[in-house]
């Protein structure tokens, strides 16, 4: 019995993780630019493909392919900068159309990557072992453990980063109003353009570090998307510690769901527990003010 | 200090500022008065580089700022109280403050420096020291107000620019926000002011402009423009002095 949940709260844990960095990463963008991000899997499909390329393909050892890999990613995030939201924010372009250009980007990012690797699921070697450990009665690997880990660990930068840094003031400021934060002498292109890289690079740890658990194919980011967005709407978009605990929260549902009913019905049934919440919380059950502000 | 040669500039290819030279000299407070839609917002975020401009050249110091960024505008010294004050809400007093601070912030001694400057502005608004850790946003009109212009005055500018500080204010924080206006030209900061109410404006101010129609129409020292004919008018139209 208690075996049982506690393997199922590990497994949510897990998952939970993911999405967790997925909300995480998509509220460092809407932190700064106020934009939804539709093309967020891209970056964690990007991390587990590079990972392919990188240790497979190129057979790099773990620490040069996790690094070429970010470089992946930091391309990836600045082509979307100067190709979707610096051209239409120039045009000022409403937030609305600023989030399909980023879908756009999705489906172009989705085309190349089926280019190069094909259509088929991929091994994504891990960077540390998935040879089973034994704590207590929990059977685990060091590849999970070490997901739970990154995740904690992005999860406390980010909130050093923007609340304990003169810098990531100026972040939150460019969120709030752009135009006031650029009358205060803050380079709010830069600042944007720092979230999106950032973002990306958490997107990609994320993908390379779950490759292995979920397997990799260039058709896996749309998912990751609605995943992220979901716990990024669950906790709240405006804050990123929200987001990060939608994340969890989805992850543990889904596990919990699965184990005591039927996968089948996992996903209907916390969509339906997002409308609820919604209903009620609007801004998401942990929404702050800086979200209801707007 | 401040220059606008024959400048025009707008926005989406329309024209706000038509062919306009106005000139602000250091120590001073320049007024401009119109009616609504006269072009006086246009004249500050054109010298904050948020509006395009066709022809015309901006100088300040002597040196060209035509093509320069906003940020790079600040980095000079020239701020703005925008319109509405539009404080950062969601933040705190102190950290509104500490975003002003942003020009001086990569300078020498940066924590000793914004200790110097919060002590300055929180005894030019004592009321902010009691209130440093409110939520902006929470505050009154007034209050904001006054946040906006020390978040300004944070940036220890050499031309302050304010845009219609009056706006949506009882009469007598007006007058309060005027007389600390009155102050820091004491202390020797240039200032350009933006008003719709042309009256207290053109009081305050050691010469002033008035507008219309994204024209300058009238100029000269601030008390004599108080009975101009071009000041009524702008604001009551052609048909309504002839």
């Amino acid at each position: 019995m208690l075996m049982k949940l506690s393997y199922l709260l590990l497994a949510g844990l897990t998952n939970g993780s993911v999405y967790g960095l997925i909300g995480l990463s998509l509220s460092v963008i809407y932190g700064s630019s106020r934009v939804i991000n539709f093309a967020q899997g891209e970056f964690v499909m990007l991390g587990a493909m590079s990972a392919v390329l990188f240790m497979v393909t190129l057979a790099l050892p773990w620490p040069l392919a996790m690094l070429a890999m970010i470089a992946v990613v930091i391309v990836a995030a600045l082509a979307l900068d100067y190709g979707v939201y610096r051209p239409l924010t120039k045009r000022k372009a409403a937030p609305l159309t600023i989030m399909i250009g980023t879908l756009a980007a999705a489906i172009v990012v989705y085309g190349l990557a089926f280019l190069l690797w094909g259509p088929d699921q991929k091994f994504v070697p891990p960077v540390l072992s998935l040879t089973p450990v034994r704590i207590g009665f929990l059977v685990t690997n060091t590849q999970q453990v070490s997901l739970i880990v990154i995740f904690l660990a992005f999860l406390i930068a980010t909130w050093y980063l923007l609340y304990r840094t003169r810098f990531g003031l100026t972040v939150r400021a460019t969120g709030v109003n752009p135009k006031v934060a650029l009358l205060m002498g803050i380079r709010s292109e830069r600042i944007v353009q720092f979230s999106f890289i950032f973002s990306a690079t958490i997107s990609g740890v994320a993908g390379m570090m779950v490759g292995p658990l979920l397997g990799g194919h260039v058709g896996m980011g749309l998912l990751l998307t609605v995943k992220g967005f979901m716990a990024a709407i669950l906790g709240g978009l405006g804050s990123p510690f929200a987001a990060a605990a939608g994340g969890i929260a989805i992850g543990m549902m889904e596990a919990l769901m699965a184990g005591y009913g039927t996968s089948l019905y996992a996903e209907p049934a916390i969509f339906v527990l997002i409308l609820l919440v919604l209903i009620v919380r609007p801004y998401g059950l942990l929404g702050d003010y800086e979200a209801e502000r707007r | 200090m401040l220059r606008l040669e024959q400048v025009s500039a707008g926005y989406n290819r329309s024209i706000a500022l038509d062919n306009t030279s106005i000139e602000i000299p250091e120590g001073k407070i320049v007024s401009v008065v119109g009616a609504n839609g006269a072009g006086k917002s246009t004249i500050v975020n054109t010298v904050s580089r948020l509006v395009t401009v066709y022809s015309g050249k901006i100088t300040f110091d002597g040196r060209d700022i035509t093509a320069s960024k906003p940020a790079a505008v600040v980095d000079m010294g020239i701020v703005q109280v925008p319109e509405g004050r539009q404080v950062f809400a969601p933040l705190t007093v102190e950290e509104n403050l500490r975003l002003g601070f942003t020009r001086l912030a990569s300078g020498p001694n940066p924590a000793q420096k914004y200790r110097e400057r919060l002590d300055y502005v929180l005894d030019l608004f004592p009321r902010l020291r009691e209130r440093i850790t409110q939520r902006a946003g929470t505050m009154s009109g007034g209050e904001q107000q006054m946040v906006a212009v020390s978040r300004a005055l944070m940036a220890e500018p050499k031309l302050l620019m304010l845009d219609e500080p009056s706006l949506g204010l009882a009469p007598m924080i007006v007058d309060q926000i005027f007389e600390i206006l009155q102050k820091l030209r004491r202390d020797g900061l240039t200032i350009l002011l933006v008003e719709q109410h042309a009256d207290e404006a053109l009081q305050l101010a050691d010469y002033g402009y008035v507008m219309a129609v994204g024209r300058v129409r009238a100029e000269g020292p601030g008390n004599d423009l108080r009975d101009h004919p071009a000041l009524r008018q702008s604001y009551l139209g052609r048909e309504a002095v002839s």
